[in-house]
């Protein structure tokens, strides 16, 4: 006999239980996606950096950890005074572009054989690597995603560059160039952006890093794994990405908070003259109020687990579409996700259920 | 027999804008506990508002109500309603079952709401039994005939043992056959259980079902009164 009220109430409505279900799950999956899409593109930078094997990373004075954004350069020939120092093994000068054609992303210039010691070398799952000026190779991520085969053409930097390999990725960058074409291009012939360094050792890292900071003032020197937390951590702390990712969530609670709102107060319109009948049958304010938050709730439950449900979904479908973009769908936010969609959905039910709660019997029981 | 219902001058005035209409001019009722009262009059004459009054759903404009020893006029809407969920159950014309609940779930809301939704369930199935109900339990609302919807409304309203039930107009939506078995049963829940009930109608066949009968007109009970019963109560008063 028992049968709840509320689970009643909502499957007595398929329809607009579904659309409000969808608005909120489209809440959450607007805050998930968009944050996992955020965190992947940094984690997974930061995850190629350190793909690339090198123990140093020295940039410029007045250099930025993010590299797209740093327009510093110093000369090529640093690489030779740094080869000279005590436990330096080997040195790969890089210069690092920002790539707007085709989609956004990073260029590496490299010395193909510098950048080979320092890393020990791509895994080449087709071609080799480049030979001439106007070739190029590229991992097998982006070659997916831009449907790259070797021998085809590709337009960088406003110029054609031939596909002689595609790699396995994980080496910095997901395009490399010839170092003397990028910086032939770019204007900056004997300039780069970046040294990756290797020890001889391991052990060797502390004092080769104190050598370098005691011969190149100013520049930045760090270890590997510093600067991959550092670079991790200026994408996150950027003031631009957290305006961003802090309107994207207002608007998606914004979202949550109209579906339901409208939901409940349509339904709360619709049910005037059960709020009455509930009253005559003695139900306090607080039975009615509870059964229209309760409401919300389970609405906003529905949709919690309908958008997690949904975020992954729609990071598998952008893993098959664009191979390139990276989702980090993480715990910690799912969690945020549902805090962000209890808390539109509690304000949105609120002032419905509050207006229930203070209907007047006689008015409630007499509405047409 | 104990006083299960005392109106003392109850007046109710509604204000239309500047326009104030009085509804009841000073009714004063009192019941004797296993009553069966029937309340008629021509529309508009004041009986819903005064059946309202009584249930504890408005509150008069001056006056006194005690039902079953609780003066409910004067309180507080929360008070009002906690001896509204305590002593009183209702029946209306238009059944008010909740439509997206089986029988058995408007039997059961009514239960919760009373605070005893998990205890034993004995007199559910008696109630159910006495009014026929025991196949209907799985229906809805929709899917059963205006009788059998009116039972169930009436199931609702006492299976909480209410000390008054209050029905409003319960034959007014029936066909004449499921009139006659609502009303049958009512009197029924009157004979076995002792229910006293107060019922509006404007049917003087319904009427004639109760053990008493009192009229009213312009907001006022009509200073006489019809001993329809061998039942009658020399000291019920009627002013």
């Amino acid at each position: 006999m028992r049968q709840s009220l509320v689970v009643a109430n909502v499957l007595a409505r398929p329809m607009r239980t579904l659309a409000t279900v969808l608005a909120i799950a489209m809440e959450v999956v607007l805050i998930l996606l968009v944050v996992g899409l955020t965190r992947g593109m940094v984690n997974e930078n930061a995850k190629r950096l350190e793909g690339v094997g090198a123990d140093i990373v020295l940039q410029p004075p007045g250099s930025s950890f993010l590299l797209a954004s740093s327009t510093a350069a110093m000369p090529e020939k640093v690489a030779e005074l740094l080869a000279g120092i005590e436990g330096v093994s080997s040195v790969s000068p890089v210069m690092v572009q920002l790539n707007v054609q085709g989609g956004v992303g990073l260029i590496y210039g490299i010395d193909l054989d510098s950048f080979t010691r320092v890393t020990r070398g791509f895994t080449f799952l087709q071609g080799r690597a480049f030979q001439a000026p106007y070739e190029m190779i590229v991992d097998d991520i982006h070659a997916n995603s831009k449907k790259l085969q070797v021998g085809q053409v590709a337009e960088f930097l406003n110029h054609s560059f031939r596909v002689t390999g595609i790699f396995e990725h994980g080496k910095g960058s997901r395009v490399f160039l010839p170092l003397r074409t990028v910086q032939e291009l770019t204007g900056t012939p004997g300039k780069v952006s970046l040294m990756f360094i290797k020890c001889d050792s391991p052990e060797e890292i502390p004092p080769v890093v104190a050598r370098l900071k005691e011969k190149l003032k100013g520049y930045t020197i760090l270890p590997m794994n510093d600067f991959v937390s550092q670079v991790s951590s200026a994408s996150n702390n950027l003031v631009a990405l957290r305006y961003f990712l802090n309107t994207v969530i207002f608007i998606a609670t914004v979202v949550g908070f109209f579906a339901i709102f409208l939901a409940m107060y349509t339904a709360i319109t619709e049910r005037t003259r059960e709020i009455g009948i509930l009253k005559a049958l003695g139900a306090s304010k607080q039975f009615v109020l509870a059964v229209f938050v309760k409401e919300s709730l389970l609405l906003c439950a529905a949709g919690l687990i309908g958008g997690v449900a949904l975020s992954f979904a729609g990071k598998w479908l952008l893993g098959r579409v664009l191979p390139s973009l990276q989702v980090e769908l993480s715990t910690d936010w799912m969690v945020k996700a549902g805090l962000i969609a209890l808390l539109s959905s509690s304000l949105g039910g609120l002032y419905p259920a509050l207006r229930a709660a203070r209907q007047d019997p006689v008015d409630a029981l007499a509405y047409e | 027999m104990k006083n299960i219902l005392e109106a003392l001058d109850v007046k109710k005035v509604y204000k239309i804008g500047r326009i104030e209409v009085a509804a009841l001019q000073g009714v004063s009722i009192r019941m004797r506990e296993g009553e069966f009262v029937s309340i008629t009059g021509p529309s508009g004459c004041g009986k819903s508002t005064l059946l309202h009054i009584l249930g504890g759903l408005a509150k008069p404009s001056s006056g006194q109500v005690i039902i079953d020893g609780e003066e409910i006029s004067s309180v507080k809407d929360s008070a009002r309603t906690d001896i509204r969920r305590r002593k009183i159950g209702f029946v209306f014309q238009r059944y008010n079952l909740l439509p997206t609940l089986t029988a058995g779930g408007n039997l059961q809301i009514a239960r919760e709401i009373f605070g005893n939704g998990d205890r034993d369930d004995s007199h559910v199935q008696e109630v159910l039994k006495l009014l026929g109900l025991e196949k209907k339990v799985q229906h809805k609302p929709s899917e059963m005939s205006g009788g059998e919807q009116q039972r169930v409304a009436i199931a609702r309203a006492v299976i909480n043992k209410p000390a008054i039930l209050l029905a409003d107009e319960p034959t007014g939506n029936l066909d004449t056959e499921n009139s006659h078995l609502v009303l049958s049963m009512l009197q029924e829940l009157n004979r076995t259980f002792g229910q006293s009930i107060i019922m509006i109608t404007h049917n003087p066949e319904a009427a004639s079902v109760g053990n008493r009968l009192v009229e009213m007109r312009d907001g006022r009970i009509v200073p006489h009164e019809r001993d329809v019963s061998f039942n009658r109560r020399e000291d019920t008063i009627y002013i």
